[in-house]
């Protein structure tokens, strides 16, 4: 209800604030002390550099202000300390909503450099939530929430047109394979291993990454199939701070996958997509989710460290970097896979810095691509990802995410560098070895699988010495142990190894710093080297040494047959 | 909104360079678009698939997928790619006047 000095809408904004308050909201609201850490985080600010209103801080106050006249007892008792006020008319709202989507993507940046933890994202997403529920939001957001809602999808695309468009790239693959019959794209198939999601982009604009994806499952001889509903991954409401599309939009996707009793979700490379649809989607949703949902990156990874695919990387040799999406990476930890997959399908990969979660925003995310009235501002800001992505001198740029390749596409035009836009799954397909016959390295389980190798086991556990050595011993190798990084270089010296596992956590010398002399070592640059650790995080001091990367990595714990299966792998590349 | 000039022709266009007014459209215009849009020469095969585009979108007031476009007018995909470079979600719709496709494009 209006009430005579504040408009209806701005009436549901405060009254719907009071419902969307929890204690993080609360906590994120309170906490700034307005330091000025965020400023240096947020490229908008680093861009604008006069301009306090791009400030992360100053836009929290715009609801910030609201909270404390409304719902917190210092706006009440001294309003004007705290800077409290209300708001009152639909103006003050529009305006709003120009700080709230045309001013922020979204990418916690500024979050994660809060010394305060105050996650300004989060409740930038709440307000946007609020002024949906109103019907205040950019026309962009609109249209494509409204499809999302009503047809499925966010480009509106038919069933008929998608399930037209997958039996047209399955037709250009039956051409390019010269009719094998293993080159299909199965749609609602039952309890395959593997469902595929996408982005409706790729079925309306560019479905040739559907087509790259399905030729990766199927030489990998997965069990997997498509669905034909409930397909689009990406959603709407991760943007609009809709949490009730979110779910809807989440919940269709999960029930297809149960109805089809699919055992794994594939999410192709798009960083909201996965977010919305592994991260939050099942608390969007009210939903328990019974199977496993998963990148595309770590799928291709795994086919190619199992052995599933041949890969030749020396097809990519043009110099690559890697732009690590703010959903991805920041907001879901993926920061290690895209590298390790990098490197093993191209030549020339150079990290761009600042990367991993401090990595700058591709200024497209947050539903920017989609508000066109904001575009001059996103280009501006786009200054210090133009200077990173220049700084590295590659040729391509590769990112895991559809906003990302649309945003740093727009820059790399508007600020004239000359780059190109890639993903993954490109260069994976192009990299595919295509066998006469599919090649696949049998299953470990005959003895004598690592015949007259020689293997440097390297790991302050005892536990896991005896186990590794236990198992390679069972299987022909002759091992050697050390228990530390002195002990793995003299070691080496003396038996000349045909492969070194390698922990990185150990104390004196790191697993790091062994790497990097053995490289550097005239006699053992060459010796193959995996990598072992219980830590992923700390592959990152492997990547940023100057030297090759390692030729395997295994997360701890290792079982029996992926440590034989890898050694063996490594060791008939080598 | 913003204006776009080129030569003695001057439209309005979105911040993203997409038409405001697609009534306007003539042939003219989309040599002016597609300037910006690294086409420097609009050939037969270009005209066909931008003539195509305008008609599905005069006809049902949305971008056609690129299953239709390539059905109907014979081209492959990488045919469309080469003669757009930015595909045809923002280089043939944006020579062919039509509004900025919604979505995450």
């Amino acid at each position: 209800m209006a009430t005579k000095d504040r408009s209806y809408k701005a009436e549901k904004v405060i009254e719907r604030l009071g419902k969307k308050l929890n204690r993080q909201v609360v906590g994120s609201l309170v906490g700034c002390v307005h330091c000025g850490m965020c400023t240096e985080a947020c490229h908008y600010v680093l861009a604008n550099p006069g301009d306090p209103t791009f400030a992360p801080a100053y836009k929290g106050d715009q609801l910030r202000k609201l909270f404390k006249r409304h719902y917190d007892w210092t706006g009440r008792v001294f309003p004007w300390w705290v800077k409290a006020k209300s708001v009152h008319t639909d103006e003050e709202l529009e305006e709003l909503k120009d700080i709230i989507f045309g001013k922020c993507t979204n990418c916690r940046r500024c979050s994660i450099n809060c010394p305060m933890g105050v996650d300004l994202a989060t409740f930038n997403r709440m307000a946007r939530g609020l002024l949906v529920s109103v019907g205040i939001m950019p026309e962009g957001v609109a249209v494509v929430s409204k499809d999302q809602w009503e047809i499925g999808n966010q480009m509106g695309v038919l069933k008929e047109d998608y399930l037209e468009t997958l039996e047209w790239m399955e037709e250009e693959l039956q051409s390019e394979f010269e009719d094998d019959p293993s080159m299909t794209i199965p749609v609602d198939k039952e309890d395959a291993d593997v469902v595929y999601s996408i982005n409706p982009r790729e079925v309306k604009y560019d479905p040739r990454t559907i087509a790259d994806a399905a030729k990766i499952f199927n030489l990998a001889g997965e069990n997997w199939t498509m669905p034909s509903e409930g397909w689009d991954m990406t959603n709407f409401g991760l943007f609009s701070g809709d949490d009730d599309l979110g779910g809807s939009v989440a919940r269709r996707l999960y029930e297809k996958v149960i109805d089809l009793r699919g055992k794994k979700l594939v999410i192709s490379e798009c960083g909201h997509g996965y977010r919305s649809t592994r991260c939050e989607g099942p608390n969007w949703g009210q939903m328990d989710v019974p199977f496993v949902m998963e990148s595309s990156v770590i799928t291709m990874l795994n086919y190619i460290k199992e052995g599933r695919i041949k890969v030749d990387k020396t097809v990519n040799n043009e110099s690559v970097t890697f732009h690590d999406s703010c959903n991805n990476a920041r907001s879901c930890g993926l920061f290690e896979e895209p590298r390790e997959l990098l490197n093993l399908v191209v030549t020339d990969f150079r990290e761009m810095y600042p990367n991993r979660s401090e990595n700058y925003c591709c200024t497209g995310g947050g539903g920017a691509m989609s508000m066109s009235e904001y575009t001059p501002h996103r280009l501006k800001s786009g200054k210090v990802k133009a200077e990173q992505l220049k700084a590295t001198g590659a040729k391509y740029v590769v990112t895991s995410c559809h906003n990302c390749v649309d945003g740093l596409t727009d820059l790399i035009r508007h600020y004239k560098l000359d780059m190109k836009v890639t993903q993954l799954v490109n260069l994976v397909s192009e990299a595919l070895v295509l066998p006469e016959k599919k090649v696949t390295i049998p299953e470990a389980a005959e003895a004598g699988l690592l015949a007259g190798k020689k293997i440097l086991v390297v790991d302050d556990e005892p536990d896991i010495r005896i186990f590794f050595t236990s198992v390679f011993e069972d299987n022909g190798a002759t091992v050697f142990e050390a228990a530390d990084g002195d002990e793995a270089i003299e070691m080496a010296r003396k038996e000349k190894p045909d492969l070194i596992t390698l922990d990185l956590n150990m104390p004196g010398k790191d697993g790091g710093q062994v790497f990097e002399f053995l490289r550097k070592d005239d006699e053992l640059s060459e010796v193959p080297v995996c990598i072992v650790t219980g830590r992923p995080e700390l592959r990152r001091l492997i990547y940023d040494r100057p030297v090759r990367p390692p030729e395997g990595y295994l997360d701890k714990p290792v079982d029996e047959e992926t440590l034989i299966r890898n050694s063996r792998k490594i060791l008939e590349l080598a | 909104m913003a204006e776009f000039t080129w030569e003695d022709i001057s439209i309005q266009v979105d911040e993203d360079g997409f038409m405001e007014e697609p009534e306007v459209w003539n042939e003219r215009i989309a040599l002016a678009l597609a300037s910006t849009e690294a086409v420097n020469e609009l050939t037969e095969d270009h005209w066909k698939l931008v003539n195509y585009l305008r008609e599905y979108y005069q006809q049902f007031g949305i971008a056609p997928m690129i299953r239709k476009l390539c059905k109907q007018t014979g081209f492959s995909l990488k045919e469309v790619y080469d003669l757009f470079p930015s595909g045809p979600a923002k280089g043939a719709c944006k020579v062919a006047g039509l509004p900025k496709p919604t979505g995450c494009v």
